[in-house]
């Protein structure tokens, strides 16, 4: 239908004009913005008149005020040549010609999109999954090659594209190919454009000391593109909050995929997520004793959980694990402790709480020693979340300079005088992979562990008994 | 000397020194750990559990000592 096509086109072309001229209105002058819009909106006009004269002088029917309507769409016409010259005297022509030819570059998208979407080779890439994964990554990779590297690039000039393909080719050398490239393409797609990821990537990674310098993620990337922005001040400031609420999200997102339609007999998702969940559930229940471990169990199954996915967060690329800044396991260590507190209070009750800080005094010796034994026990409780932060933080972020400082060698091992641009630095950090990925769960296990026995030494004293039965059987 | 080459100085050697002391216990840790895997070869898994909960409680005091010389890093230079 010749009718709704015009039309189809004229809706986008006022779309696109709309976006043109803000954007153009940013970036350029308001002025030039007007221009836009003013010569998308004549060049509607004359396809408009143009269809009218074409379909008054084309159609069979009605052939008697066929005449007059194409009179009055040439007059029309020549009214708004008359038009188009007085507004290429008064506004910028660069973009009174862009806006003009907006409908010939929307007929021609269509066109070409439609000749595109129909083909053999477009069906033939569609059908598989890995297939387009593939090329999706490989569009990826061409921009990372081709996108000029702009104020992150001075920073230093060889090691921007070496580094990129260095830590492309980092990740992928360890696990499947096919996974991490798409898990990389998947994730620099889905969150960001992938302006420039690998110039960054380098350029940070190239100037590492192992002072402050981590591997660039996503928000420092960003961060770097707008730099001097106010809201990437405070982007770069939260960042580590930005990353704990994503793990979050990430988490409780698989967890709901896992426990939906639950089956009698599990398998894929929810038989892992049974496995991990009844692990964790003996586990603390042995050092609980079952009365007390289904009540606390939530809290400390999520620690696992939670902080397991955090520490794990920093080996995947254009990502950083929360727990390598001090704050978020503060956060963790703190809530703990509260967390101790508050229990140790609503089962002891107020009086059981001064009791057991006293160290239980029940005769003189011990009504002697009291006034020693609490500040010993107040100390011994704040040092619990300073000692439960700082092991997993140390951990966690000495875990991460070790792999900046390998892989700022192995970029400089590859960086000789003379060295060409593209070279890229041996991946010599994948040696540590492994091991951080043993910390990252050993480091999880031990705060949950601590914070289980934590919660066991506050709770009332004759469940010893209680969990010596446990371990009976 | 001033203060920044004293840190530059004292904090690996605390590193250093603290690492003395975790290695023995760590060392103590695994001694126990295999005596008693030795002993009876069909709990090794308990065992190894709560050695390696305990390892970490004992390498976390290096750790601490690392932290420090994060925290002060910036000072040197």
């Amino acid at each position: 239908m010749p009718h709704d096509y015009l039309a189809r086109v004229r809706n986008a072309t006022i779309g696109l004009a709309a976006v043109g001229a803000i954007v153009t209105a940013t970036y350029a002058s308001p002025l030039a913005a007007l221009g836009l819009v003013a010569g998308a909106a004549w060049s509607l006009v004359n396809l408009a008149l143009l269809e009218v004269l074409v379909v008054a002088l084309l159609t069979p029917a009605a052939s008697a005020r066929a005449l007059p309507r194409a009179g009055w769409a040439i007059a029309g016409m020549t009214a708004l040549l008359a038009g188009g010259a007085w507004l290429l005297f008064h506004l910028p022509p660069l973009a009174l010609v862009a806006g003009f030819s907006l409908p010939f570059a929307v007929i021609t998208l269509r066109a070409v999109s439609r000749a595109l979407l129909e083909s053999a080779a477009w069906r033939a890439l569609v059908r598989s999954p890995w297939r387009a994964t593939l090329a999706v990554a490989a569009v990826i990779l061409a921009a990372w090659w081709l996108v000029p590297s702009g104020s992150l690039g001075q920073r230093e000039g060889g090691e921007a594209h070496p580094a990129a393909a260095d830590s492309a080719r980092a990740t992928l050398s360890d696990g499947a190919p096919a996974d991490s490239a798409s898990h990389e393409a998947a994730v620099a797609g889905e969150t960001h454009g992938d302006a420039a990821p690998g110039k960054s990537h380098g350029a940070a990674a190239g100037e590492e000391e192992g002072g402050a310098g981590k591997f660039p993620n996503l928000i420092t990337m960003i961060v770097a593109a707008n730099h001097g922005a106010p809201w990437a001040h405070t982007l770069h400031r939260i960042e580590p909050i930005l990353f704990a609420f994503f793990v979050g999200i990430v988490v409780c997102v698989i967890g709901f995929i896992a426990s939906r339609n639950p089956k009698m007999i599990p398998s894929g998702l929810q038989n892992g997520a049974e496995m991990l969940v009844e692990a964790l559930y003996d586990f603390v229940g042995n050092i609980l004793g079952p009365r007390y471990a289904r009540k606390y169990f939530p809290l400390l199954g999520s620690l696992f959980v939670y902080i397991f996915a955090m520490n794990l967060f920093g080996i995947l690329p254009l990502m950083d694990s929360p727990t390598s800044n001090l704050n978020v396991t503060f956060a963790l260590g703190l809530t703990v402790f509260v967390y101790v507190q508050y229990v140790g209070i609503r089962s002891l009750g107020i009086v059981g709480f001064l009791d057991h800080l006293l160290g239980n005094p029940r005769s003189v010796t011990g009504w002697v020693l009291a006034p020693l034994l609490l500040p010993i026990h107040i100390l011994g409780e704040l040092a619990k979340p300073i000692s439960l932060s700082c092991r997993l933080f140390g951990n966690i972020f000495g875990e991460d300079m070790l792999m900046v400082g390998f892989a700022a060698l192995g970029v400089g091992m590859l960086s000789f005088k003379g060295a060409p641009d593209w070279l890229p630095g041996i991946p010599l950090h994948a040696i540590f992979f492994p091991l951080a990925l043993l910390t990252s769960t050993l480091q999880a296990f031990v705060f949950t562990v601590l914070a289980t026995i934590y919660i066991l030494l506050m709770l009332p004293h004759e469940d010893h008994g209680h969990e010596e039965e446990a371990h009976a059987h | 000397m001033n203060f920044q080459a004293a840190l530059a100085l004292g904090l690996p050697l605390g590193i250093g020194i603290a690492a003395i002391g975790s290695g023995i216990g760590l060392g103590l840790i695994g001694q126990g750990a295999m005596q008693g895997i030795a002993r009876q070869p069909e709990a090794t898994g308990k065992i190894q559990i709560n050695m390696i909960i305990i390892a970490a409680l004992a390498e976390a005091l290096t750790i601490y000592a690392f932290v420090a010389l994060l925290m002060l890093n910036s000072k040197i230079g």
